[in-house]
């Protein structure tokens, strides 16, 4: 008998259901979204939970809705979903080339947002994205719905801001706008590749002067982060090439690259501000 | 451990499952089934090997736990897709393109094939490419294989393309 056929797994039809499960410590499973990380990890030898609850297809999940200022993405929603969702890619498109890039077709029709954010991978792919929105996450309850900034969900190496008793019920991400998007992924191959470095950038130009620039990179530290120096040093500067020399200069100075075995500080450190310098030039 | 039985449409037959929730898709596929034509080969999702089409989407069923396939879920094999019209054309051009060489990977490459053309019977070269990204040989290159879609594409019936 294979390891994931002795958990036993709850199939809740409703949210409700599910956070009354997850409100009990005797009910409460391992919340089991499409499965991609969490059936690899239990095959390879972490921990197998006693029980599991199914959050895939929970219909509260799946919902996509756009409003004026924002859109919300149910955590359930599959990055094939959005890939293919051609009228949201407007308003996040960083998030949707993303989501286009984890794994390939096979692993984009079963993962899903809430999922990667859950899984908490310094290397997930949708994160640096999500970041660069300014929005936030909404987790769910038997006490009610709770708002957490997406700045301060990702709180260590695989640590997420959410109680053991709650769901990840969607993601509330302001639209971009004016500002331009950029996403970049730099692996080892172009498909079923994890990074080494990427960038997701948001950044607001007016009449050749940088609004607001949000910077954001996975894979870099234990969780994904913002480059709060490098915003800041941008935010009310004319665009020139010597600005764009002087980024990437500082993205280099500020980042504090891990090591592992998918690449080296030295090498991420020299990526981050050509990926700094790839979002500036191509606004 | 939690049993479920479920209901579904595997190569357009109505087939009852009773499984572990947490059983495998690839082996309730190979082991209960005797569907043995999808392949293990990395275990871990990566590989494409074990590729079959659930609900219109192609999915690895090594790491796809049965429990989430609700009844009336509509899952499509290598051996239903050899009954399909553009499964017959792709296996056609695989044989004439010689697209294979130790044959391991051969299946799912086929089903990500389908799974390409049925929803886009007039690919890129970059869609094919796309379409094929989840599915890895060791033994060769891909030249052949692309070409074998390519082939396959160029014969489904203009009326089928967009």
């Amino acid at each position: 008998m294979k390891i994931t056929e002795t958990i036993d797994i709850r199939f809740p039809k409703t949210l409700a259901e599910a956070v009354r499960l997850q409100a009990s410590e005797k009910t409460r499973g391992k919340l089991l979204a499409g499965g991609t990380d969490l059936m690899v990890q239990w095959a390879a030898g972490v921990p197998i939970p006693k029980r599991a609850v199914s959050v895939w297809n929970l219909p509260e999940l799946c919902a996509i809705e756009v409003f004026p200022d924002r859109i919300e993405i149910g955590a359930g929603v599959t990055h094939a979903f959005l890939r293919d969702a051609v009228q949201i890619h407007r308003h996040v498109p960083a998030l949707i080339a993303a989501a286009a890039t984890v794994g390939a077709k096979q692993i984009q029709a079963r993962g899903t947002l809430g999922g990667n954010a859950a899984n908490a991978s310094p290397a997930g792919d949708t994160a640096p994205a999500l970041l660069v929105t300014g929005g936030s996450v909404l987790l769910a309850s038997v006490s009610g719905t709770r708002e957490v900034p997406l700045a301060e969900f990702w709180t260590g190496y695989r640590q997420i801001a959410a109680r053991a008793d709650e769901i990840i019920l969607a993601f509330r991400l302001p639209k971009k706008g004016k500002a331009q998007e950029r996403f970049r992924k730099i692996g080892t191959r172009q498909a079923q590749a994890i990074s080494k470095v990427m960038a997701a950038s948001r950044i607001l130009v007016e009449k050749g002067t940088i609004r607001s620039a949000a910077i954001a990179l996975g894979s870099i530290a234990p969780t994904p982060v913002r480059l709060a120096e490098v915003e800041a040093f941008l935010a009310g500067k004319k665009l020139s090439p010597k600005l764009i020399d002087e980024a990437e200069k500082l993205a280099q100075a500020t980042v504090q690259p891990i090591a592992d075995i998918r690449s080296t500080a030295e090498y991420r450190r020299w990526a981050s501000g050509r990926l700094v310098r790839d979002a500036l030039e191509n606004l | 451990m939690s049993t479920v039985q479920r209901t579904w449409k595997v190569n357009g037959k109505p087939v009852r499952v009773r499984a572990p929730a947490g059983r495998r898709l690839l082996d309730v596929l190979r082991e209960d089934l005797g569907l043995i034509g999808s392949k293990e080969s990395c275990g871990e999702g990566e590989c494409g090997a074990c590729t079959v089409i659930v609900d219109d989407e192609p999915v690895v069923s090594c790491i796809l736990p049965v429990g989430q396939l609700a009844d009336g879920t509509d899952i499509l094999t290598i051996e239903g897709i050899e009954k399909k019209r553009i499964g017959r054309l792709i296996q056609a051009a695989f044989i004439e393109c010689g697209a294979v060489q130790c044959g391991f990977c051969i299946p799912g490459m086929v089903v990500s094939s389908y799974a390409l053309l049925a929803k886009n019977p007039k690919p890129s070269a970059k869609a094919i490419r796309e379409g094929l990204s989840g599915n890895l040989c060791r033994c060769t290159g891909y030249t052949k294989i692309l070409a074998a879609v390519k082939l396959a594409a160029s014969r489904i019936p203009a009326a089928k393309r967009k």
